[in-house]
């Protein structure tokens, strides 16, 4: 056992609201955990050290902390400071059909239909995502109502104060048929502990378009999830984007609960120095005629580390399941290290599913095509090896967050040495 | 044109890939403003000729030697090559997804820029430079947004090499089976384009397995290329004879002597 685990669990079991049941369901599965070493599956690359070292401690004064400003674009503000929400940075006209409202100022009936799907969509399995049940100090709760198409994007920030601990939770419900875009967001600035979870409900014929960056280097320790639970003919489509910190988690869940639900999602990830990022992303294929197509690509240098397990689960009814996960890695430097393990369980025989992982495969034709137009041969590895980055970042849906983006992970890569 | 200067000259060029001797004693010597035709069978060695002059790797010299305006070609890095005037158009041009067509033509043009000592060309002049050779080529203006041939047709492929050419102007362009998978109209704009760029300075080796690109593109030489060398050179007119006769004829006959320039 740790100690910053006891003292999470110590500090949980004082709270007492709309979430008692959850939470104690949580501190339950908490106390017959223990505590991820280099045994533990799921924590095989990624030590937690830096938790069980941190300083990080929960800040209760309330400080104002804005969200980045991006060109060309303009959200609905949800800021969490400090793990707190900051209602007053959210806009009070929220067009029609949309809510959001902390848990504890809803109805009963509002209460007990969140309640419904509370750590539903995320699985039991994730250890801080029982933490983050234990200690979030709400639950955010966004919802569309049906057939509505919300235009203006949401974005969820969780910005941290130095030396700030703390635990944000969202769940997002589309009812059927609307529609919504949603970014995550994360900004902390130096010794910071976050645990950040949300749940999204996308119910049949909706549609989510979904961004998590994870931007935040240095000292800081980030560990999440984004939970996805997709109705018959639900559709999503999720960019993720990481820079590694001294330690950074994330765990993806999509369940295709509904027939025929569709699932895009592409991951990119730049190591640079001695940054650590582990992506845990699981698809579970429980309904027939679904689609789901994954690309994780990741650059490494110096002495970092990137951890990528993708596993997809193809359930015996999951008929006529196309599902596709690819991942490639770049190794620039000897010292770099990538753990990538694709899995596939299948358990239904109508199905198409197929898998591949690469690492540090410079495509030496292009190499040469690029030189013999007078391309220095340094000059042309970045060219292509940026390219296949490039790719994913063409494929996000808003120009606005691409553009803002892309700038920032270049300037990442040419900064990376190669040796 | 006897006293014009020699810009590419290659003498008694062994070449092998992965060990096989490919390239077998081969003399050419060709002065600034000419077109030289290369014609042969399969397997002749036209296409390695290319990629030795422009130095892909696993092609090895194994002896000869082969300058480019009096420089060694053959002591160069490929892209010192380019920058030194070489240019090589692709039989089969290669797809670069992820990396946009007008980044890679603009990083070819600042890099030989550079070389000569320049500043890099402005984003917009150059966009004016590059949108009014797509024009030249036939090619819509989109496909400069697009990855480097990325789902480009055969002709689009020949199109966009030709656009290369036209932005970079090199001293010596080789195209490399340029006629091969395109269809009439195709290959009179390509042949358009590489006359447009004929001129005093610029000199052009055209390989080719067929006569029909010489109707378009006049040459001043006609070589063919057998078993490594080449086994008889003479003017236009050696190319009609090819193409009534097939090779065979001259697979049989001991090799001649090469050009008189």
């Amino acid at each position: 056992m740790s100690e910053w685990l006891d003292s999470a669990i110590a500090r949980a079991q004082g709270i007492d609201d709309w979430l008692a049941p959850k939470r104690a369901h949580a501190l339950d599965l908490l106390a017959k955990t223990s505590w991820p070493t280099r045994k533990t599956e799921a924590w095989r690359y990624t030590p937690l050290r830096p938790v069980e070292r941190s300083t990080a401690k929960a800040i209760t004064d309330t400080v104002t902390l804005l969200p980045t400003a991006i060109a060309d674009f303009s959200a609905i503000e949800l800021v969490f400071a400090n793990g707190r929400f900051d209602a007053s940075q959210l806009e009070s006209n929220l067009p029609e059909g949309l809510s959001v409202s902390l848990g504890r100022d809803l109805t009963e009936a509002e209460q007990s239909a969140a309640l419904g799907v509370f750590s539903t969509i995320k699985p039991e399995r994730h250890i801080f995502g029982l933490v983050n049940d234990a200690l979030a100090e709400d639950v955010l709760v966004v919802s569309v109502a049906e057939g509505v198409q919300i235009d203006q994007p949401i974005r969820i920030s969780s910005l941290l104060s130095e030396g700030a601990e703390s635990h944000t939770r969202v769940q997002v419900n589309l009812a059927a048929g609307s529609s919504l875009t949603v970014i995550e967001d994360v900004q902390s600035h130096g010794d910071s502990l976050l645990t950040a979870f949300v749940e999204y409900q996308v119910a049949a014929n909706a549609i989510l378009e979904h961004y998590r960056f994870a931007l935040q280097t240095g000292n800081n320790i980030a560990i999440g999830g984004s939970h996805f639970n997709l109705l018959d003919h639900a559709k999503m489509h999720s960019t993720i984007v990481g820079f590694g910190s001294d330690l950074s988690r994330l765990d993806t869940d999509i369940i295709h609960a509904g027939k025929y639900a569709d699932a895009k999602l592409n991951a990119m990830y730049l190591l640079d120095g001695k940054e650590l990022f582990d992506l845990h992303a699981t698809v579970e294929h429980a309904s027939p005629n679904g689609t789901t197509e994954e690309n994780v690509r990741c650059i490494v240098a110096d002495r970092a580390r990137a951890v990528f397990n993708g596993r997809i689960h193809i359930h015996p009814d999951a008929q006529k399941t196309l599902a596709e996960l690819n991942n490639r890695n770049l190794l620039l430097s000897d010292k770099a290290e990538i753990n990538t393990k694709p899995e596939l369980e299948i358990y239904a025989d109508d199905v198409k599913c197929a898998h591949g992982a690469t690492v540090a495969q410079i495509d030496k034709q292009a190499l040469y095509y690029l030189q013999t137009r007078g391309v220095s041969r340094a000059r042309a590895q970045v060219m292509l090896n940026f390219g296949f980055i490039n790719e994913l970042i063409d494929l996000m849906p808003n120009a606005a967050l691409a553009e803002w983006v892309r700038p920032m992970i270049r300037e990442r890569f040419l900064q990376m040495e190669v040796n | 044109m006897s006293n014009t200067k020699s810009l590419l000259t290659i003498q008694d060029l062994h070449a092998s890939v992965e060990e096989k001797k490919i390239i077998k004693g081969l003399n050419l010597d060709v002065k600034a403003g000419e077109v030289h035709a290369i014609m042969g069978p399969n397997g002749a060695g036209k296409s390695t000729l290319g990629y030795v002059l422009s130095g892909r790797d696993g092609y090895s010299v194994e002896s000869g030697s082969a300058t480019l305006d009096g420089k060694d070609l053959l002591e160069m890095e490929t892209e010192e090559r380019a920058r030194a005037g070489l240019f090589l158009a692709f039989q089969y041009p290669v797809e670069i997804p992820g990396v946009s067509n007008l980044e890679f033509l603009k990083a070819s043009v600042d890099a030989q820029r550079e070389a000569r000592g320049e500043d890099a060309i402005t984003s917009a002049e150059f966009l004016k430079e590059a949108k009014a050779a797509c024009k030249q080529v036939n090619l819509p203006v989109s496909f400069l947004k697009r990855g480097v041939n990325e789902g480009f047709s055969g002709g689009e492929k020949k199109r966009n090499e030709l656009m290369q050419m036209l932005l970079l102007k090199p001293k010596l362009c080789i195209l490399d089976e340029t006629d091969s998978g395109l269809d009439i109209d195709a290959l009179q704009v390509v042949a358009e384009g590489v006359n447009s760029q004929r001129s005093a300075d610029r000199s052009f080796i055209v390989v080719t397995h067929y006569q029909r690109l010489l109707d378009y593109i006049k040459p001043d030489f006609v070589h063919v290329l057998s078993d490594g060398k080449i086994v008889k050179s003479g003017d236009a007119s050696l190319a009609l004879e090819l193409e009534a006769q097939g090779y065979a004829w001259l697979q049989k006959e001991p090799a001649e002597d090469e050009l008189e320039g």
